[in-house]
């Protein structure tokens, strides 16, 4: 066998293994709030419950409210930047971050907003941090 | 009506693009001269149809022409012209027609200078992609299932069981809906039209690939095909930048890249074609690398629809920040990408056997080898990123339901990969332009290593580098600039025209060094109360409500009016207010916020401005978006941005408290003449009122303009007005007269504003006898609010490095493509002449 190919097909192999088992590793399952708690990090859908204590606190510089995953588990979630301005139309949110002691610290939060002018299913995703 | 015809002209177009690739297929397939004639005629008709098809589309855009779908989504009455123009490809569908138009633009410069045997193939292959395109916005019904989505379809057409049409089938809407406030920008003009001229001329070498496959010739090719695909190159790296600008100076990303599927769509195509580039060059030097010229410049154009698939078929609906708008061309787009990789790979790996393979293999130290790992290194890093952005699709395999890759995924793989590129550049450069065996090429590098030595130990130290992994960027960097450089001395000396290789590397380079400097070492800016929380923060010694301790720091900071802040210990900074205009944008307000160097450097302002977005706004809630202002320096630049400030949180209670009522209540005007007070006040006194403080110092002389005529009495009062709890001070001076007008007595008090208070002041009587006067002060008093606004802002030092990277591979490329282009034109000339002798 020629040497050169061994080793092309050999860094070949080495590359795609290396590339599938850091991609897997960095991409996660979406999950609701009782599997997040086992996590360092996770993302969570769900649905904003505006029947509980909610807004931004000028004080502690953080937006809090309540939010209701896809199985009805309702957290506390936690957001240290201000209140994304769509967030009270948002028909479905994703929240990014970690579940500790039954309060939920996201570092990044994605709305989907259903499209004023569009069917329900023609919605779209914006990021909370890029839509202020 | 026009709508019709507009349909008919894209129908036109449509059916002329599939006579076009009979046509062309056909000249190909038999070398005849004279249908490659009608051939063009087919492709010049094509165009012209469709240009009269957007003529007519811009027409009803201009025109308001609301019952079209695309111009009532799109537009609205209030839209400026230019960004009714823009509108024009603001949408999927128009989109697809300009890239379609940039497509036969292109396809005319390849008639003019295409020679046999290449010609016809070619021309083919544009056409079958022509094809595919117009499908897209064909908007034909077969039997029920839609072929496309016309840019001219109607409301009724569109919505047909909407109440309204269903009440009114000839409903025309009085306004649009108005195209997304984030389009309304300068970039929305440019950076869409230069894209799609990347894309389409993208499209050429792809199909100089096919050409040369099908006719069996496989060396000619990169002549001709080489100048197309670095233009190509040089207009996709020109929309990137454009497109990172953008997001960075006007869309508060937050930065220039976020590996973002959109930006990842445009970057991939010109990664590959890179590669393709360095497979072309070694064909050309030296006759090799055919395998790898071939299957490059057809995958490179098999990313670009592969991009446009993923991003505009509604797979990525759940990751991007650009949506667009899905419009069941799921089917379509699938197909594109098939037939295109299907007609690409399987025709290569067809002739596989026949392409030629060189006779020995080259040994390391050569340009052959060196030029071709530069290709495979390009090569990976565009497979790596369309990996991650495939993570919907690819992600599937691993988990249920995928999340996108973190952002770390693409830094670590692209990071190692730009390090080892960055060496190879060097090495690569110096023998392509000389021998070298492992001993002199170690003496030449001793020079440009001592210099990155000394460079980047500087920059490790100035910058307070830690990371052993950025350290080693950095040198790869110093490395590539230095080593590159001694090569562009070398050039400048001897051969001028061909530095534009030696300055791309130099640019690559440039590029690595701005791009760790401004990403990893951006700093947020922060005052002292959040310095200070975000260091008991990181010591783990904050609790929150519940007794755990919080692990996320802040990231913004407030302001009070007129009450200066120490900011990163470098800048007091300063809001000195706002103002509402209506212009550009309505209701938009810009904030004044004035930074003084600590050092005693020169004072700046700073003014970013928060606007409603109308188009997403309803009566009960306001959606705001912002515009940072981005201080741009040689070292560093200041973004900075309104995150909130008490003119939007009063303008969103006032608009959810009128939502809420209805009718404007007589209420609140009540409640506002509640809020008068008038206060008797003797000269020299001090009287408290509320959270204020009034003092009137003294009269003073009214000047006689200021007063109505036949004023008997006119005076003024000197009064100071101070807020106890923030200390903030006015003096103000507001006038009293009297007149006489039809033998009646008037007295004249107008009111002044005091806009940071929110508090109207009148000095509305004069009591002579005890020396005294009398103040009418209009305004809440307690409880009192004063202006304030949040900020997020960071400093990015060296992105101004990022450009300078950017524009020496846009100046690389220039030189390259007017280098390739001249030699390629001497040999048309050349053939053209010879064509008339014969």
């Amino acid at each position: 066998m020629n040497f050169k190919l061994i080793l092309g097909v050999s860094s070949i192999v080495l590359f795609t293994s290396l590339l599938m088992y850091n991609f897997g590793n960095s991409i996660d399952s979406y999950v609701n709030f009782e599997q997040a708690t086992n996590r360092s990090s996770a993302h969570v859908v769900g649905t904003w419950d505006n029947t509980r204590d909610w807004g931004f606190s000028r004080e502690s510089m953080r937006f809090s409210f309540h939010m209701k995953d896809e199985d009805g588990n309702v957290r506390r979630v936690i957001y240290p930047k201000p209140k994304p301005n769509n967030f009270e139309q948002a028909t479905q949110l994703v929240v990014i971050g970690e579940m500790r002691n039954d309060v939920f610290f996201a570092n990044d939060m994605l709305m989907k907003c259903p499209s004023k002018y569009n069917d329900a299913d023609e919605a779209e995703f914006t990021r909370a941090e890029e839509s202020i | 009506m026009l709508g019709t015809i507009g349909h008919i002209f894209i129908s036109a177009a449509f059916v002329a693009s599939i006579a076009a690739l009979a046509a062309y297929s056909i000249a190909a397939y038999r070398h005849s001269e004279s249908i490659v004639k009608i051939s063009d005629w087919l492709w010049r008709i094509k165009g012209a149809t469709l240009l009269v098809a957007s003529g007519i589309l811009i027409y009803l855009i201009m025109t308001h022409q609301f019952q079209y779908y695309y111009v009532w989504n799109y537009t609205s009455l209030d839209l400026e012209p230019q960004y009714l123009f823009s509108a024009f490809y603001g949408g999927q569908e128009g989109s697809f027609v300009l890239w379609i138009l940039c497509s036969f633009v292109v396809g005319l410069g390849l008639i003019r200078w295409t020679r046999p045997p290449y010609k016809a193939p070619v021309m083919a292959v544009m056409a079958l992609t022509q094809v595919f395109l117009l499908s897209m916005v064909a908007g034909w019904d077969i039997f029920g299932a839609m072929l496309g989505a016309s840019p001219f379809r109607t409301i009724a057409q569109e919505m047909p069981n909407a109440p309204f049409i269903q009440a009114n089938p000839d409903f025309v809407p009085a306004d649009g809906s108005g195209l997304n406030d984030l389009l309304k920008s300068p970039w929305m003009m440019i950076h869409p039209p230069i894209i799609f001229v990347g894309f389409s001329m993208m499209t050429v070498p792809f199909a100089f690939a096919i050409a040369s496959l099908w006719t069996k010739t496989y060396h000619e090719w990169i002549r001709p095909a080489l100048p197309w695909t670095l233009s190509a190159n040089l207009f996709l790296l020109t929309a990137i930048f454009l497109g990172g600008y953008w997001a960075y100076e006007t869309l508060s990303f937050g930065g220039y890249w976020a590996w973002d599927p959109v930006e990842n769509a445009s970057l991939v195509p010109w990664l590959i074609g890179t590669a393709g580039i360095h497979a072309m060059i070694i064909q050309r030097k030296s006759s090799r690398a055919h395998k790898a010229a071939l299957f490059l410049s057809i995958l490179a154009y098999i990313a670009v629809v592969y991009q446009t698939f993923l991003t505009r078929s509604g797979v990525l609906g759940a990751q991007s920040v650009h949506s667009f708008v899905d419009l069941g061309l799921y089917g379509q787009l699938l197909l594109f990408i098939l037939v295109m990789t299907i007609m690409g790979i399987g025709f290569y790996l067809y002739r596989y056997k026949e392409i030629p393979s060189p006779q020995k293999e080259s040994s390391i130290l050569s340009r052959e080898f060196m030029t071709f790992t530069g290709s495979m290194l390009l090569l990976i890093l565009g497979l790596v990123i369309i990996f991650g952005t495939s993570s919907p699709l690819i992600g599937q395999f691993f988990v249920d339901n995928p999340t996108p890759p973190e952002i770390s995924f693409y830094n670590q793989w692209s990071m190692p990969i730009a390090i080892i590129m960055a060496i190879f550049t060097v090495v690569g450069q110096h023998l392509f332009w000389k021998k070298y065996t492992w001993e002199t090429l170690a003496g030449a590098m001793i020079m440009p290593l001592l210099l990155t030595s000394v460079a980047s130990v500087i920059s490790i130290i100035a910058g307070d580098v830690s990371n052993i992994s950025y350290m080693i960027f950095i040198f790869a960097g110093w490395f590539a600039v230095f080593g590159n450089g001694s090569i562009l001395f070398y050039l400048l000396k001897r051969r001028p025209k061909l530095i534009g290789g030696a300055l791309n590397h130099i640019g690559f380079g440039v590029l690595l060094l701005g791009v760790i400097a401004s990403s990893v070492y951006t700093e947020p800016l922060l005052d002292q109360r959040a310095t200070n929380y975000n260091k008991r923060v990181a010591a783990g010694t904050v609790f929150d409500e519940e007794g755990f301790p919080v692990t996320q720091p802040i990231e913004m900071f407030e302001l009070k009016i007129d009450q200066p802040k120490l900011v990163n210990d470098r800048w007091m900074v300063t809001y000195e207010g706002y103002n509402v205009s209506d212009s550009p944008r309505p209701g938009q307000q810009s904030y004044r916020v004035k930074f003084e160097p600590v050092d005693g450097g020169r004072s700046f302002y700073m003014d970013p401005v928060v606007y409603p977005m109308l188009t997403t706004s309803s009566n009960s809630n306001v959606e705001w978006s912002v515009d940072p202002h981005v201080r741009t320096g040689m070292f560093e630049d200041i973004y900075f941005y309104v995150a909130g400030s008490k003119y939007v949180e009063k303008e969103n209670e006032r608009v959810a408290e009128q939502s809420r009522q209805m009718m404007p209540v007589s209420g609140s005007e009540t409640a506002e003449q509640d809020s008068l007070q008038t206060i008797e006040i003797a000269k020299g006194e001090i009287i408290e009122a509320g959270d204020f403080s009034l003092q009137f110092v003294d009269f003073r002389p009214a000047t006689e303009d200021q007063l109505p005529e036949n004023t008997q009495v006119g005076i003024r009062a000197l009064i100071k007005i101070e807020h106890v709890p923030s200390g903030s001070a006015y003096e103000v001076e507001p006038l009293f007269a009297v007149y006489t007008e039809n033998e009646r007595s008037f007295t004249y008090s107008p009111p002044l504003s005091i806009d940071a208070w929110d508090m109207d002041l009148q000095f509305t009587r004069l009591l002579p006898e005890s020396e005294s006067i009398e103040i009418s002060l209009d305004g809440s008093l307690e409880d009192f609010e004063e202006d304030w606004v949040l900020v997020v802002a960071e400093t990015k030092p060296f992105v101004s490095v990022v450009w300078l990277g950017t524009f020496l591979l846009m100046a690389g490329f220039s030189v390259s493509i007017f280098r390739h282009w001249s030699r390629e034109k001497k040999t048309q000339d050349e053939y053209e002449d010879d064509e008339q002798f014969s």
